[in-house]
């Protein structure tokens, strides 16, 4: 084992407390001591799987509000939809949401184009958002802010 | 005894009423069932059918004691799925398959009631000659049959010479105490070896038991195997005292050669993808795992200290032997009846026999595999419980070399029960609840079929649940106990003062118990959504399938050395292939021994008048020379 | 040295090619990069491995996608096995085809300079660039020497946020739990500076045709700071991880591509430079100067991930110069009417576009990982599963990029 690991100890990553959020969403507070989130992406530009992977950096350190990134639609608790759908995507966002053990929520990310699919339990929208925007939305879900 | 008499005329009836199948099937399974009653009878009254004088002082006799009672009870039990299940199943084979069936039962019958050699050899070649005939009834299955017939006969070679060291000593063939000799000893033990499929003498069974008639592989299994486990107990009982004279290589060498034919069997058993090989493989490696127990019974037995540990070891190895023989004859019967009805040969290609095929069957394949798997409290589970006990005590062996050897056998017998484990999920995982093919099951009289799979199925649970009972029954209750609750004789020790405790019983309680909760919670949840199984958003293709062969890839990669792994790839197909080191051997004897004979045949027998009238000359010659 | 980056017509084939670090088009092509012919000239949405074993004994396909965690994209690889060798790849880009050329068409410079940024999101710049690039070549725009110093900036910038996050993935998938969260860290920081300097996390709307406007100057010598802070830390990390048996043992001899494979592919960038091949377009810019870009030689994942760590290192030298001599005049490299392009994080990236009365009326896009997800499925035949997931992340491209 090299000592290198303890550097991290010493250093606090983690910033906010808090993440305000305006974005309009539908509480579940079913979900507020944890969360575990799915992401699926149906034909975004890989920007918002990016801001996906960067709100798992340490910054932002989610696991303290009990928020998770689950590897199966069937552990999760909001699917979170990126981009929207091209033509060969839809169905298998349709047997993704088919998955989702009951209560679920949908929190739907967009980019520039508009989704036009009517989905299930839909929570949220959110446009170009940044990983603080999601986290908000997020913790809005779970009424923690 | 008038049991085990009628018994015989059954099976002989049988014999002569093999024109009808029902008739001839019937009757072997009642008289399977008075032989359970004369085995029953036999461990607790033993008796004698009576003498047959041939020679003077040369008897044939027959009779049932305590040892071939067990063994009869056993067989018997087998026997009687065996001939139940045929009622349905032989309707596919012809007419004769009746005929040696019953034969076969007549010369396990015998075996296990010979009082002397030469009944004993009798009944060991009616067993051999018509299991042999038995193999041939399925098309295409000559080399195989053959194949067992060679090994079959090498066995009784050995017999024949360990009886004649028996006459040599005692001037007769009977088995009585203190009669036996080392030369007897040796080559009977490996007769029976052989006959258990112990390796290095194991590549006969694999075919045999792969080619044969599902009902016959069963046969071939359970039953026929067993009597080299009832050989070798024989073979020890007419032995001077073990602990007066020093047995212990003998000992040794059953230990290690239990172990390494426990681990080759599930080494193999992992690999291969044919149905019946599995199975097979998982053969040797439970007579393997029951020679083994053999070995610590003898090894213990030459120390006085260490009566109780001896006489555990034996108990075990008769344990083991019921759980192989009814988990083995079940999983045969389930897996023969899957296979007829879906007519493939690859587990890959017979997935889903639940949904496919029956939900019995697919019981009988999922029961067996949890048994030999060691599942708690199944019957397979309490032999291996117990033979890991036993080699548990070896610390107690005054000897290093005793110590070393038995602990080295642990660990190879410990990791292939564990690797049969991973082959019994492969087996039952994938015939009896993998996916469904689709495929249409052929329609074909099965109750009787279900029957006897069932009446196993209940056995493998019961013997086990059951098994402290078993134990008293046999004559051992030394080893059931209360204990923590538990009330006697609920609890199986595996010593005395107590050294490791299991109670199959209430491990089922608890268990039980602890699944009524989720069983009531899904009884009462009336909404139950049902969603196809997750595949990355798509639905699963027939190609996307994991393969048995993927299952174990991994297995066959990392003991390359031991498999001979070789990956092949072609332009537009690959495949995994892997051999049998010792049947590699086996043909390569073969193909030198042809070539001999071929050889000799075209040099010496060429045909030619001239060279045969020099023979009968050259021969002349000698003898006048000789004279 | 010729590598084939795209085959378009117009009234004959034209043959996009790459030679020591300048694209033009060719209307006869050699034979030396004929064998990636077939698959750039049909732009196949299925991209196969070469060695293509598909049935056998026990071989099913091992179907990982269109949604699953691990491709973390709407695509599928398809592997065929026997169980752990892979034996054949088949990589289906078709669930994130979104028509781009044709709807680019017809468009107007601005909503088509908003369309190549949004291609690839993690490519914005390298996509805004060569697509302003050939506009501005097509029209005869010259731009200014600040603006070419600040695109150059904002590309190396970008080659960081790329190689960091790649390199965060490759330790992620070896279970560095440390190293993986310092990097996300890092890789955070990076798109945050990208905000400071352009507005936007992931340099969107910041470059435009003819030039960047809008840009305080001031910032400059914050940026130096900012990346001499995320390269250092980057440097400690990343000495660090070179001493970690474990990691380095998952990533070496993995997935390896020969140098001469990767050429006749048409494989650009660090993947490229990591079998070997001295092959970048900046050495042809006259805005550069003294370019010490990394070369290795074994074509496996750990000398992808060597090449681009210490891309990162050269990045922070080249902002560095260029903010020094952020006055100094510099020649604009020209390039064939309609044509642009430039080195993008993971490769050469390629517009040709003709424009009729300021609109679009035809666009050629060659991308990057179209060709690495060529390299990957050949270089994925003959691992073992577990190698994919650092097959797939050492190449550092996504299907967005591919199929446009």
């Amino acid at each position: 084992m090299k000592w290198w690991p303890t550097k991290g100890m010493k250093r606090f990553l983690t910033e906010m407390d808090n993440y305000p959020s305006k974005a309009t969403v539908k509480s579940m507070n079913i979900f507020k001591r944890s969360i575990h989130i799915y992401t699926i992406d149906v034909g975004n530009s890989n920007l918002l799987n990016f801001e996906i992977k960067a709100l798992q950096s340490a910054q932002y350190n989610t696991h303290r509000f009990g928020i998770y990134f689950a590897d199966s639609p069937r552990h999760a608790d909001l699917l979170i939809v990126l981009g929207s759908p091209t033509k060969n995507m839809i169905e298998p966002l349709m047997n993704t949401i088919e998955q989702m053990p009951k209560p679920f929520g949908i929190l739907i990310v967009e980019e520039n184009d508009e989704m036009d699919l009517e989905l299930p339990n839909v929570v949220g929208r959110l446009k170009n958002p940044e990983p603080s925007d999601i986290l908000g939305a997020i913790l809005k879900i779970m009424e923690r802010n | 005894m008038c049991f085990a008499y009628t018994a015989l005329i059954l099976y002989f009836f049988g014999v002569v009423f093999s024109f009808k199948r029902w008739i001839s099937y019937t009757l072997a399974s009642i008289g399977a069932a008075f032989a359970l009653v004369g085995g029953i009878v036999g461990t607790f009254y033993p008796f004698t059918l009576g003498n047959m004088e041939l020679l003077p002082k040369i008897y044939m006799s027959l009779g049932v004691n305590h040892t071939s009672g067990i063994f009869m009870t056993i067989a018997a039990i087998s026997w009687i799925a065996i001939s139940i299940y045929s009622i349905d199943y032989g309707k596919f084979y012809s007419k004769d398959m009746g005929l040696w069936l019953n034969l076969s039962f007549l010369g396990m019958m015998i075996i296990l009631m010979a009082g002397d050699g030469l009944t004993f050899i009798t009944g060991w070649e009616i067993m051999t000659v018509s299991s042999y005939l038995l193999i041939l009834k399925h098309k295409g299955a000559f080399k195989e049959a053959f194949e067992f017939l060679a090994f079959g006969e090498l066995s009784t070679v050995s017999l024949i010479i360990a009886f004649a060291s028996l006459f040599l000593k005692n001037g007769n063939f009977s088995f009585t105490q203190n009669s036996g000799t080392v030369i007897f000893l040796i080559m009977s033990t490996f007769a029976f070896a052989v006959k258990m499929g112990i390796f290095p003498f194991h590549t006969w069974l694999i075919g045999a038991h792969a080619k044969a008639p599902s009902n016959v592989s069963a046969l071939l299994s359970a039953p026929l195997t067993l009597m080299g486990v009832y050989g070798i107990f024989m073979a020890l009982s007419i032995m001077p005292n073990l602990h007066l004279y020093n047995f212990q290589w003998w000992g040794i060498l059953a230990i290690i050669f239990g172990a390494m034919s426990a681990f080759w069997g599930a080494l193999h058993a992992v690999a291969t993808k044919q149905l019946k090989t599995l199975p097979a493989y998982s053969t040797i490696e439970n007579n393997g795992m029951i020679l083994a127990a053999i070995g610590i019974s003898v090894m213990a037995s030459a120390d006085p200290n260490l009566a109780i540990m001896s006489e555990f070891a034996l108990i075990t190895a008769i344990m083991l032997a019921i759980s192989h023989t009814f988990s083995k004859s079940l999983l045969f019967l389930s897996v023969g009846h899957v296979k007829e009805a879906l007519n493939e040969d690859n587990i890959d290609d017979l997935r889903g026999a639940w949904s496919a095929v029956g939900k019995i069957p697919a019981l009988g394949i999922l029961i067996s595999g949890l048994s030999f798997s060691a599942f708690p409290p199944l019957a397979g589970f309490v032999g291996e419980w117990m033979l890991l006990e036993s080699f548990f005590q070896s610390y107690k062996f005054s000897d290093i070399i005793t110590r070393l050897v038995a602990t080295f056998a642990g660990i190879f017998v410990a990791l292939a029960i564990g690797m049969a484990a991973f082959s019994m999920v492969k087996l039952a995982g994938y015939t009896a609840l993998g996916y469904d093919h689709g495929k249409k099951a052929k329609r074909m009289p099965s109750t009787l079929m279900k029957v006897s799979e069932l009446f196993l199925a209940i056995l493998v649970f019961g013997f086990g649940i059951f098994a402290t009972f078993v134990l008293r029954y046999f004559g051992y209750s030394q080893f059931t106990s209360g204990l923590f609750g538990v009330p006697s004789p609920f609890l199986m020790i595996s010593s005395v003062p107590i050294f490791g405790v299991v109670s199959p019983m209430f491990f089922a309680i608890v268990t039980s118990v602890l699944f009524l909760f989720p069983l009531a919670f899904y009884l009462t949840k009336n909404k139950v959504r049902r969603v196809n199984s997750w595949n990355g958003g798509l639905p699963i293709e027939e190609g996307e399938y994991f393969t048995a062969q993927a299952y174990s890839s991994i297995i066959e990669i990392v003991f390359k050395k031991i498999y001979i792994t070789k990956e092949k790839r072609s332009a537009d197909e690959a495949h995994i292939e892997f051999v049998d080191v010792i049947s590699v051997f086996y043909d390569a004897l073969k193909g030198t021994i042809l070539k001999i004979e071929n050889v000799l045949s075209n040099t010496l027998m060429n045909g030619n008048i001239n060279a045969y009238v020099a023979y009968i000359f050259a021969v002349l010659v000698l003898i006048f020379i000789l004279r | 040295m010729k590598i084939l980056l795209g085959v378009f017509r117009k009234d004959i084939n034209y043959y996009v090619v790459q030679d020591n670090g300048i694209v033009l088009t060719e209307t006869d092509p050699a034979d030396t990069y004929l064998p990636n012919y077939a698959s750039v000239k049909l732009r196949d949405m299925m991209i196969n491995s070469d060695q293509s074993v598909k049935d056998g004994d026990g071989v099913f396909d091992f179907r990982y996608g269109p949604v699953t965690s691990g491709v973390g994209e709407a695509g599928i690889y398809h592997l065929y096995t026997y169980g752990e060798r892979i034996l054949s790849v088949s990589i289906d880009l078709s669930y994130k085809h979104r028509n781009i050329q044709n709807r680019m068409v017809g468009l107007d410079l601005k909503s088509g300079l908003k369309m190549a940024e949004s291609i690839c999101g993690n490519f914005a710049f390298s996509h805004s660039l060569a697509f302003s690039k050939a506009v501005e070549s097509a029209i005869g725009v010259n731009v200014d020497s600040k603006s070419q110093r600040l695109r150059i900036i904002a590309l190396e910038l970008e080659r960081i946020y790329n190689h960091l996050y790649v390199i965060y993935q490759l330790a992620q998938t070896a279970s560095q739990k440390v190293l993986t969260s310092h990097l996300s860290y890092l890789f955070e920081e990076s798109l945050r500076l990208n905000k400071k300097i352009s507005g936007s996390r992931y340099l969107k709307n910041f470059n435009d045709i003819g030039g960047i406007k809008n840009f305080d100057e001031k910032t400059l010598q914050d940026l130096k700071t900012d990346v001499q802070k995320i390269v250092n830390e980057f440097k400690d990390l990343y000495e660090w991880a070179l001493e970690s048996g474990n990691f380095l043992d998952r990533l070496y001899s993995t997935a390896i591509l020969k140098s001469s494979d990767a050429m006749s592919l048409g494989i650009t960038g660090p993947t490229l430079r990591a079998s070997g091949i001295r092959e970048d377009l900046r050495y042809n810019d006259p805005a550069y100067e003294n370019l010490n870009i990394p070369i290795k030689e074994e074509g496996d994942a750990l000398s992808r991930m060597e090449v681009r760590a210490e891309e990162i290192f050269e990045s922070q030298r080249i902002i560095f110069n260029q903010i020094e001599n952020f006055d100094a005049e510099i020649n604009a490299e020209t390039t064939e009417k309609g044509f642009g392009y430039c080195e993008s994080p993971s490769g050469t990236m390629v517009y040709k576009i003709d424009l009729e009365s300021q609109n679009i009326s035809d666009v050629y896009i060659a991308t990057p990982s179209l060709f690495a997800f060529k390299g990957i499925a050949n270089s994925l035949v003959g691992n073992i599963f577990t190698d994919f997931q650092f097959a797939v992340e050492s190449f550092g491209v996504n299907f967005a990029d591919a199929a446009l």
